[in-house]
């Protein structure tokens, strides 16, 4: 069945500018969601509070396993992620980079070279294993954020705009990438992105985000 | 001019061939050094790393007090440390006066608020994403800061540099707290003093030679590491 | 039988005396001027071979080298101030005081010597000329022994040559001070030993102007740092130091030893 996720109630500000107003949505196991709205309009917030990154003002975000309610703690932490539109990569290797995951989770070495090299191969990255991350190009890096979070098999697998600001043939790899995903069904993927056909191309449900709720397209 | 030509060539040849009394200087500066930068790294870096992560209410004040403390000169610290480690004084009992510990102790304290005044400045000047990237990979609290902290590790052995340049440079210090005994507590610097005093140039200048070239190591090293940080995370 | 017991137990402690004094070091406090000369790195092996004892030197200047011992960051002086050596003494911080050695200051000047100063015998009678004639001099002025002489010289001429514009007051070692009097082409005091071991090194333009008057005498002490002040400090070892020092075989040592020119730089005197 998988993780369920629901936001209910949530109310954010910053610096007393209200972002989300009464926010309340219940993302299905196993789908594809794809939300969009005008900058500004709350959706990274939105991501970041799903993420337990941040936390509301009032409200709860609740994630349910078997209808069991989970606590908000490490353990549930680990098993979501959210890949942030300024991906955030580490100053190491690109290796080092995707093992970073399982490295903090105590799985083995050679568990990791496995885990790790089959992410590089399924975003094409392989062949860059150990240059340093910082020398790969902007689209290079975007792949490696979603290899880095993808290895550690989330089962609520967030992206915040993975294609923003990329050419086309890396867009495509990416897209491939989280179709595979989808066609698994085995996580909730949330993506936010500003681009209407890739959001017909990659969603199940597509989402708008208006006067700072979530509302379907 | 003939003289000063005369004692390069001099200390020359005390280089090439190796002269024991001069490796032996050489020698115990490194390790005085060495250790003393060391144990102000394992020192500083915690405390800088602190400061850095967590907004602790005297946040403020102590930065300053360490920028103060990078400034602190160091004959001034020597005498400080000598009248507490005198026998007559406070920690005399320890009976560390005039052994290279001492002189370990005096750099020690010239170069903590070094490493931890530079080691705060790189950590806070990590790019937040990371930490929020390391929190979304699941990382604890420790993790997470540890995430960070190696982020900035270039900058931060640059800070170890700069530390390192600063002790086998000065003088003041260990020369009180050390008492500049033969075979047992004359470093590089030391030594250039007195054999300068004694008109001694040979010695004096092939010392000297070599502590610029170490000096020079140092500062490529530096640059070396301040290169590395600066090529990190860009805003991808 | 009585006797191989003695003999054996005789050898055993001599043995374990060895043993316990290898690795022990004791801190000497002495001046710069006894440092520079080269006699401790002549001495102490011998010392250390026999005892075992290994004596780490701190030079200094007089004054500082007294206040060191005084502290009690040092187990034994040896400077050449017999008048603050006995007074320290009689403060209680020291004990054993011996006489030790001598070697003998001398007056250097400028080698045309403008005051004619050569041939005099007086030196407090040299120094009247030296203001009366428009010379200068140049003073360690750092409370060192050689200081120590030259201020009770100027007490005996009757002249107070503290702030005197052709009184000059550098604050540091006797070899620096004769270089900066034969640039100055002044007069200074100096001990025997430093002008003997530095005049050709350091080409000096000088030369003895003024010797043998006895006050010029320069008269060296050891004593050990009195262990009831100072708890801590190696007082047996001090004390091994001490009588060695004094024995005929330490006063031996002190008379073989000579600079690089082969000149003998001190002459033991111990009683």
């Amino acid at each position: 069945m998988g993780l369920e996720l629901e936001i209910i109630h949530v109310f954010r500000s910053y610096n007393g500018n209200p972002i989300l107003r009464d926010c309340s949505f219940a993302f299905a196991g196993g789908r594809t969601y794809v939300l969009q709205g005008p900058n500004g309009s709350g959706k990274s917030t939105l991501f970041r509070t799903l993420a337990l990154l941040e936390k509301s003002d009032s409200g709860r975000v609740e994630y349910r396993d078997g209808g069991r309610i989970l606590a908000a703690d490490l353990a549930l932490r680990r098993r979501i992620t959210l890949v942030l539109p300024r991906t955030g990569i580490f100053n190491t290797t690109v290796f080092k980079n995707v093992a970073y995951g399982l490295k903090i989770r105590g799985v083995s070495r050679a568990e990791i070279e496995a885990r790790v090299n089959d992410a590089l191969l399924a975003v094409g990255l392989g062949h860059k294993k150990w240059q340093r991350a910082s020398e790969l190009s902007s689209g290079e890096t975007k792949r490696l954020g979603i290899a880095r979070a993808m290895v550690i098999n989330p089962e609520v697998f967030m992206l915040d705009e993975p294609t923003a600001n990329i050419d086309s043939a890396n867009t495509a790899i990416i897209e491939d990438i989280i179709l595979k995903m989808r066609q698994d069904r085995q996580a909730i993927i949330l993506m936010i992105t500003h681009d209407p056909a890739q959001a017909q191309r990659l969603g199940d449900d597509l989402l708008l985000m208006q006067d700072g709720k979530i509302i379907p397209a | 001019m003939q003289s000063i030509i005369e004692g390069f060539a001099a200390a020359f040849r005390l280089i090439v061939t190796l002269n024991p009394e001069l490796w032996r200087i050489i020698l115990l500066s490194l390790e005085v050094s060495g250790t003393a930068l060391m144990l102000a790294t394992v020192l500083g870096l915690p405390v800088g790393a602190f400061l850095a992560l967590r907004r602790a209410p005297l946040r403020g004040l102590v930065i300053s007090l360490l920028n103060t403390g990078m400034g602190l000169p160091p004959v001034a610290a020597g005498l400080f440390l000598y009248l507490f480690l005198s026998r007559s004084g406070p920690l005399g009992f320890i009976g560390l006066l005039y052994t290279p510990t001492a002189m370990i102790v005096a750099q020690c304290i010239l170069a903590f608020p070094i490493v931890a005044s530079l080691s705060h400045a790189a950590i806070a000047n990590v790019d937040p994403v990371i930490r929020q990237a390391a929190i979304t990979l699941g990382a604890t609290p420790i993790q997470e800061s540890l995430a960070v902290v190696k982020e900035a590790r270039y900058s931060i052995m640059a800070g170890v540099m700069a530390g390192l340049g600063r002790v086998m440079a000065e003088v003041g210090a260990i020369i009180i707290v050390g008492g500049n005994i033969a075979g047992y507590t004359r470093v590089m610097t030391t030594t250039i003093a007195l054999e300068t005093d004694k008109g001694n140039f040979e010695l004096a200048i092939a010392l000297g030679i070599i502590l610029l070239t170490i000096s020079f190591s140092i500062t490529v090293a530096l640059r070396f590491f301040q290169r590395l940080g600066q090529g990190g995370t860009s805003g991808n | 039988m009585a006797r191989i017991l003695l003999i054996t137990s005789l050898i055993g402690s001599l043995f374990m005396a060895a043993n316990v004094a290898a690795a022990t070091r004791i801190r000497c406090a002495s001046t710069t001027s006894t440092q520079n000369s080269g006699l401790f790195e002549y001495l102490l092996p011998i010392f250390e071979k026999k005892t075992g004892i290994k004596v780490d030197v701190v030079a200094v200047g007089t004054g500082a080298a007294i206040e060191i011992g005084k502290r009690g960051d040092a187990d034994v002086v040896m400077v050449h101030a017999k008048d603050l050596e006995l007074k320290a003494v009689e403060e209680g911080a020291f004990v054993n005081r011996h006489d030790l050695m001598y070697n003998d200051f001398v007056i250097i000047g400028p080698a045309n010597d403008p005051l004619r100063i050569r041939g005099m015998k007086s030196v407090a009678d040299a120094f009247k000329k030296i203001p009366a004639q428009g010379a200068e001099f140049v003073s360690r002025g750092d409370k060192s022994g050689t200081h120590t002489k030259e201020l009770a010289i100027w007490k005996t001429a009757g002249l107070d040559p503290k702030g005197q514009k052709w009184y000059l007051e550098v604050g540091q070692g006797m070899e620096k001070t004769q270089r900066l009097a034969n640039e100055k082409r002044a007069y200074t005091l100096t001990d025997r030993g430093t002008w003997l071991a530095t005049r050709d090194k350091d080409k000096l333009e000088m030369m003895v102007v003024l010797e043998g008057d006895p006050v010029l005498f320069n008269q060296y002490g050891v004593m050990a740092v009195n262990p009831a002040k100072h708890q801590q400090v190696k007082y047996k070892e001090a004390m091994a130091f001490v009588d060695w020092l004094i024995s005929p075989e330490g006063q031996k040592a002190i008379g073989d030893f000579k600079d690089q020119h082969g000149n003998q730089l001190f002459i033991p005197n111990a009683k």
